[in-house]
């Protein structure tokens, strides 16, 4: 894959960025992230712990959670912190 | 899971331990302040040095081995496994290092400053050791790489360098110690050729494609550009080391210096067209000084073509010595302010609901101090340059001592906060 894909399903926004190098997943998360601003919700598929990601969230206020996924897959959900 | 549980959920980290490449951005701090005050404190004129050992070569051993060289071994430790995309190897490995060639160093500057050739040796053994075990760890995670091939070729090169640049300081060591070995004539400008371009500048140019669009957060740059870059400047050195045995100098230093030009104005344009797509617009002192830093860069191989082509231009050598200094030291230390909070964030982050951001772990006065009086070291020690004034050359030398002064307590002030977090 060379680029993020991205859908809406259930009233979420979805993103995958497996199999993208860094520092590609992180920049295709955070641009999606400003994208939605503060009042909304993101659901990333990801093939391993996006650990830079995780001090840009929170510099911008977001916040991310681990959810349920398929094996081999990481899946997170972010949100804007209240 | 919040972010912390996420992150130390993950089988697939990626991250180090806090303290491996903490210890070394901490040395590499030590060293920096070392550096300056062995230049304001060393007796006679440093300016007047070309060679010999004495305390401005200890000088420049600090920072070459000290501050670019710590920082790179422990930046390039945690950035690799990153742009492998493999787990980190060789944790007890690395501590290992940093206990050989942290001494080493000391006793290697020690042992230049005092003129004392045996104590150069043993620490330059130490020092020699430990490169070399860090080259090995560098490779396996190289020979495993997933990816990032334009990275790669880069970190394959400098360790291809790392070791040419072993083998020319150790015959150096040795000729220092009265041994038979090869003359000076040819270790020397081999040493001074695949250190700072070679080892540093090549892994400088490879992890800056990690690292530029990680912080400006940009598409990674066109592959080809990032590999035809490398070849160019690996094709330059190559030449430059011909030239040195003396396999028609003349045509091959040219050609050197067109291929080592056309590397670097790559790189620069792959840098700007990476700054210019960035979502991060606004990337503070630190891409300033980097911005500096590649204009450094780019009078290295300015100065370099004159010196080569038997300009007569007064005061050339030195002017491009300070260049290459100012090049990779503001490289390196414009980087390091970005890296340490950051790296700090995601350690504090571990285990709690909301760990310290990257930009409340950061010390904002320290580093403006700093900014400016780096700035204003090499601004005074390029006037000293001109015109050769060794008083005004101390003066920047005491100029940059209160930088790395000032970068100390920025460190301190992390490393503080860090502890309160729990790391």
């Amino acid at each position: 894959m060379t680029e993020a894909r991205e859908w809406t399903e259930d009233g979420a926004a979805h993103i995958d960025v497996r199999g993208l190098p860094p520092p590609q997943p992180l920049v295709a998360i955070l641009r999606r992230v400003h994208m939605l601003g503060a009042g909304g919700e993101l659901i990333v598929h990801h093939d391993r712990d996006p650990m830079m990601l995780y001090p840009e969230l929170a510099e911008i206020g977001w916040d991310a959670e681990r959810i349920p996924a398929p094996l081999g897959e990481v899946r997170l959900r972010l949100r804007a912190l209240r | 899971m919040t972010v912390a549980g996420a992150f130390l959920g993950g089988a697939s980290g990626r991250l180090l331990p806090a303290s491996i490449p903490l210890r070394f951005f901490g040395a590499a701090v030590a060293y920096h302040v070392l550096g300056w005050l062995v230049l304001v404190v060393a007796p006679g004129d440093w300016m007047a040095f070309r060679g010999g050992l004495g305390w401005p070569l200890a000088a420049l051993h600090l920072f070459t081995l000290g501050v670019l060289g710590m920082t790179a071994l422990g930046a390039a430790a945690q950035l690799l496994p990153v742009a492998t995309r493999q787990a980190p190897v060789g944790a007890r490995a690395l501590a290992c290092i940093w206990g050989l060639y942290t001494p080493g160093v000391a006793l290697l500057a020690l042992g230049m400053g005092l003129a004392l050739p045996a104590l150069l040796a043993a620490g330059g053994i130490a020092v020699a050791l430990a490169l070399a075990t860090w080259a090995i760890l560098a490779a396996r995670h190289l020979r495993g790489a997933r990816g990032m091939p334009g990275v790669c070729a880069h970190a394959w090169s400098a360790l291809a360098s790392l070791f040419l640049l072993l083998a020319s300081a150790l015959l150096l060591a040795a000729s220092w110690l009265g041994w038979d070995v090869p003359g000076r004539q040819l270790t020397l400008p081999l040493h001074l050729l695949f250190a700072p371009f070679g080892f540093m500048g090549l892994l400088a140019l490879g992890l800056s494609y990690l690292l530029v669009p990680m912080f400006a957060l940009s598409p990674p740059p066109r592959e080809s550009t990032q590999l035809a870059s490398c070849a160019c400047i690996v094709a330059a050195l190559l030449l430059a080391a011909a030239a040195v045995f003396g396999l028609m100098p003349d045509a091959a230093r040219a050609l050197s210096w067109t291929l080592g030009a056309t590397g670097v104005l790559l790189h620069l344009h792959l840098m700007r067209r990476a700054l210019a797509a960035g979502m991060r617009k606004e990337l503070g002192r630190s891409f300033v000084l980097v911005k500096l830093a590649w204009a450094a860069l780019l009078a290295t191989v300015l100065l370099g073509g004159v010196l080569w082509a038997g300009v007569e231009l007064p005061r050339a050598e030195p002017a491009f010595g300070l260049a290459l200094i100012a090049w990779l030291l503001t490289f390196v230390l414009g980087m390091l302010q970005r890296i340490l909070p950051f790296l700090g964030a995601l350690h504090a982050a571990a285990g709690k609901r909301r760990g310290p951001t990257a930009s409340m772990l950061t010390h904002d006065k320290a580093l403006k101090a700093h900014f400016r009086c780096h700035l204003a070291a090499f601004a005074v020690l390029a006037l000293a340059v001109a015109i050769d004034a060794p008083w005004l050359a101390r003066a920047g030398a005491a100029l940059g001592l209160a930088g790395a002064v000032a970068f100390a307590v920025f460190h301190l002030h992390l490393m503080r906060k860090l502890r309160a977090a729990g790391v």
